[in-house]
């Protein structure tokens, strides 16, 4: 609560998959301000991956702490409102597994891997977050040709 | 479109699993691996993450 009002975080239903093994449904924060996407490693567990095996190691700063995210190129599956298991739209990226990961959820949706990936819209107003395809940006406000 | 809202009252410093469909709360343990297992292959079931206490700061970003 803040204020004596709820807090409303931008959520959208993901699972992890790496071969024939996958996550259960899982609440995935949306966050612009990160840089990729993390995640706790209880879920590598599910998966079945060994972290020692690691393509690379990052520390990030998380509320005053110092967390060190082992990364790995998982599948990742978006699956609609209703948190269907068997519809989803799946790609691939490089995710960062967190050991001692506990807060309000267990996957972080941030900038490569995500939002590199589609157009995000978040209204605070409904309530809701809208993913389209990556284009859909450019169609909306024409293309933005990085400097 | 209606917003689904989900009521965390009584589930605090619990992970939880929610039915996407209704919002309901169904799976909550202290014990994050308890819910992950138990939520696992259940078709709508998606797991949250840990219930804050009300008196916990408010966090800005990821916490």
């Amino acid at each position: 609560m803040r204020l004596g009002d709820p807090v409303f975080r931008p959520f959208v239903y993901v699972s992890l998959a790496c071969g024939e093994q996958s996550t259960t449904l899982l609440e995935g924060l949306v966050d612009t301000d990160a840089d990729a996407v993390l995640a706790s490693d209880l879920l590598s567990e599910q998966l079945g991956i060994d972290l020692a095996d690691n393509e690379g190691e990052t520390p990030h700063a998380v509320g005053g702490r110092t967390l060190m995210a082992r990364y790995k190129t998982v599948s990742l599956r978006l699956h609609p409102r209703d948190g269907s298991l068997r519809e989803y739209r799946e790609w691939e990226a490089q995710v960062g597994f967190v050991q001692g990961w506990h807060s309000y959820s267990l996957v972080l949706l941030g900038s490569v891997g995500f939002l590199d990936c589609f157009t995000v819209t978040a209204s605070r107003f409904a309530q809701a977050v809208a993913v389209e395809d990556r284009d859909a940006f450019d169609e909306r406000f024409g293309a933005v040709l990085s400097p | 479109m209606q917003p689904i809202r989900t009521d965390f009252k009584g589930y605090e410093g619990k992970y939880v699993a929610i039915d996407a469909r209704t919002g309901k709360i169904v799976i909550a343990d202290e014990d994050p691996r308890v819910v992950l297992e138990k939520a696992k292959g259940r078709d709508h079931v998606a797991v949250r993450g840990r219930v804050p206490y009300a008196d916990e700061p408010v966090h800005v970003g990821l916490g």
